[in-house]
């Protein structure tokens, strides 16, 4: 055998051994993102079936206990809640929904997931960060 | 520590989801695969040393070099500059709404190292400094009847000068934004300033060195630029415009001191803007909180907590760079470690395109939608002008999907690494006649460009994690 053939050999080889791996990892993310699809459904289904909602508790201007993460599957539909003791507009980036709330009162969000990506949910004119909402693919 | 927060890209609604683990897994696999391969087909005689420069049509390079459409691109270039200082001086104060820091970081920042590396030079008859120069020179050399003289240019500093700069303005872009210990991202009054204040440096530094001395080794811009064109497959030559071999260019571009450390400086601050909200972010707050403790006040503490991160990741990259040389000196019949050191950087440039395309392309995306939409529309962000129509235009963040954009990242890095490796093995065949010895000075080049690469994917899997 010539070197060329060696290399075109050796060539082929490398595709079908990356192809393969490729068929072989991807298989396996399927399954775990279904696993993930699972364990989401179930925390966002209270125990009787009816969705039950996150609640963002803002005191002093700040989320009580940090930013709230949310996680989602594209298609899902996202809800939130937020309390807050003070008065702001609440923006939700990338899907830019923007919702007053009152001091004192509270403002419901509730849209379908259709933006795959990592976005965030700020007090406007505090420009803080309250919420980081994951939505995968 | 929830006063820390950590928002890296004021620019962008929309980040990255991080690549999932099988992906991750397969594009290491295949790097591994691929630099196996690499080794056993390598060549035995340099293919990129010559670029094989063959000139286009005459008419149409005449055309494109004549003094009227130089005189052009040089114009649009100052009023694109002067423009984004005005917006930055007198636009809102919103980042993502002022036309200064979209069309700075990203339209020019992103888009003319893209372009380059595809292209050749694109930057070098827009840059508005050296048209603002050679101005100046040929207005001085008519009204004084001679040629400007200039201070001979320290040799030994070679690029230095623009790696260090390179540093300084991812600095500003991704530390200085800082304040009470939240990155809120770089305000457009405080860009506006420093465009000028840099446009004072680099117009001062051209008087005294001359504009095309300081093209080619102080101004950051061109130097930058100019490392990604050296890839791209047209190149201009006594005044003519030709095609020449993709990648070729490059052979030479390390010559001039300090070249290594551009790139370097290029791959150290994209991986720690792709590191620090994730891989990086929990040793940053550490360090954080302790200089806030020492007294320090929150804005200085994390600036200075981000500064030497990113001088480590610079010294982090510059470390690994060098333990390759020092592997390749070892084999018989090398070059000085030296000339290894400045031989082998320009392997490097795909590495640090490649890191540039996986952290900044869909921000690259999404934020020219606004660029040429709202931005170009209404510039200083007062949501009262309207100047084509396009204020009201918003951002299609569906335009990319998330598994899109983890193939084009995990695909970059992969074909990096291949153009990365092709170059270092061509290197190798020039310096060592014997090919056995080219192929074990190699080892320690894939061992480099592995961990690079590596490195990169790993980055894109944590990010903001």
């Amino acid at each position: 055998m010539n070197s060329n053939t060696t290399r075109v050999v050796a060539g082929i080889a490398v595709v079908a051994v990356a192809v393969a791996l490729f068929v072989v990892l991807k298989d396996d993310g399927k399954s775990a993102s279904e696993k993930v699809e699972e364990q989401t459904k179930t925390e966002h289904a209270g125990a009787n079936g009816s969705p039950e909602i996150t609640t963002i508790v803002i005191k002093h201007g700040k989320p009580v206990g940090g930013i709230a993460q949310l996680t989602y599957n594209e298609g899902e539909q996202v809800r939130f809640k937020v309390d807050s003791d003070v008065s702001d507009e609440v923006h939700m980036h990338g899907y830019d929904i923007m919702k007053d709330v009152e001091a004192g009162g509270s403002v419901t969000f509730d849209f379908p997931a259709t933006l795959e990506g990592v976005f965030e949910a700020e007090l406007e004119d505090r420009k803080e960060q309250i919420l980081e909402l994951t939505v995968n693919p | 520590m929830s006063f820390f927060l950590p928002l890296a890209h004021a620019l962008v609604a929309r980040k990255d989801l991080p690549v999932p683990a099988w992906l991750f897994a397969w594009g290491a696999s295949l790097v591994l695969i691929v630099s196996f391969f690499a080794l056993s087909a390598g060549w035995r005689k340099p293919r990129f040393e010559d670029e094989r420069w063959r000139p286009l049509g005459e008419r149409f390079s005449r055309t494109l070099m004549s003094l009227p459409v130089r005189v052009l691109c040089g114009a649009i270039g100052v009023f694109l500059l002067g423009f984004s200082v005005y917006a930055g001086l007198r636009g809102t104060e919103a980042p993502d709404r002022n036309f200064a820091l979209t069309f700075i970081f990203v339209t020019a920042w992103l888009g003319f190292a893209f372009f380059s590396a595809i292209f050749g030079d694109v930057f070098r008859p827009f840059n508005p400094w050296r048209a603002a120069g050679r101005a100046v020179g040929g207005a001085f050399a008519l009204l004084a009847g001679q040629r400007s003289a200039h201070l001979r240019y320290p040799e030994r500093l070679g690029r230095w000068p623009a790696a260090i700069g390179l540093l300084a303005v991812v600095w500003l872009e991704v530390i200085y934004g800082a304040s009470g210990g939240v990155a809120v991202g770089l305000s457009p009054h405080a860009c506006a300033v420093a465009a000028l204040a840099y446009s004072f440096y680099t117009l001062a530094m051209m008087a005294l060195f001359g504009v095309e001395k300081w093209c080619e080794t102080g101004e950051i811009f061109s130097v930058y630029f100019g490392m990604f064109s050296q890839l791209g497959g047209f190149g201009a030559k006594d005044g003519r415009l030709g095609r020449r071999l993709p990648l070729a260019a490059s052979t030479h571009w390390a010559s001039v001191p300090g070249s290594a450390a551009v790139v370097i400086a290029s791959i150290a601050s994209t991986s720690f803007d792709g590191a620090q909200e994730g891989a990086l972010k929990d040793a940053i707050v550490q360090t954080f909180e302790w200089l806030a403790e020492t007294g320090l006040g929150l804005t200085t503490s994390l600036r200075l907590a981000d500064t030497i991160f990113m001088l480590a990741c610079f010294a982090g990259v510059g470390l690994v760079y060098m333990i390759g040389v020092r592997g390749m000196s070892t084999v018989r019949g090398a070059p000085p470690a030296r000339e290894l050191r400045r031989g082998f950087a320009h392997t490097l440039i795909p590495i640090a395109f490649a890191y540039l395309v996986a952290h900044y392309f869909s921000l690259f995306v999404f934020q020219e939608q606004a660029q040429f939409g709202y931005l170009l529309s209404d510039p200083l962000g007062t949501a009262t002008t309207d100047l084509f129509g396009t204020a009201g235009n918003g951002i299609d963040f569906k335009l990319l999907s998330a598994n899109a954009i983890w193939y084009v990242q995990v695909g970059a890095l992969v074909v990096g690494h291949v153009v990365g490796l092709t170059l270092a093995h061509d290197r190798a065949v020039s310096y060592w006649g014997d090919y056995r010895q080219a192929a074990r000075s190699q080892y320690w080049m894939l061992a480099v460009m592995v961990a690079f690469t590596c490195f990169g994917l790993y980055l894109l899997s944590v990010a903001n994690s």
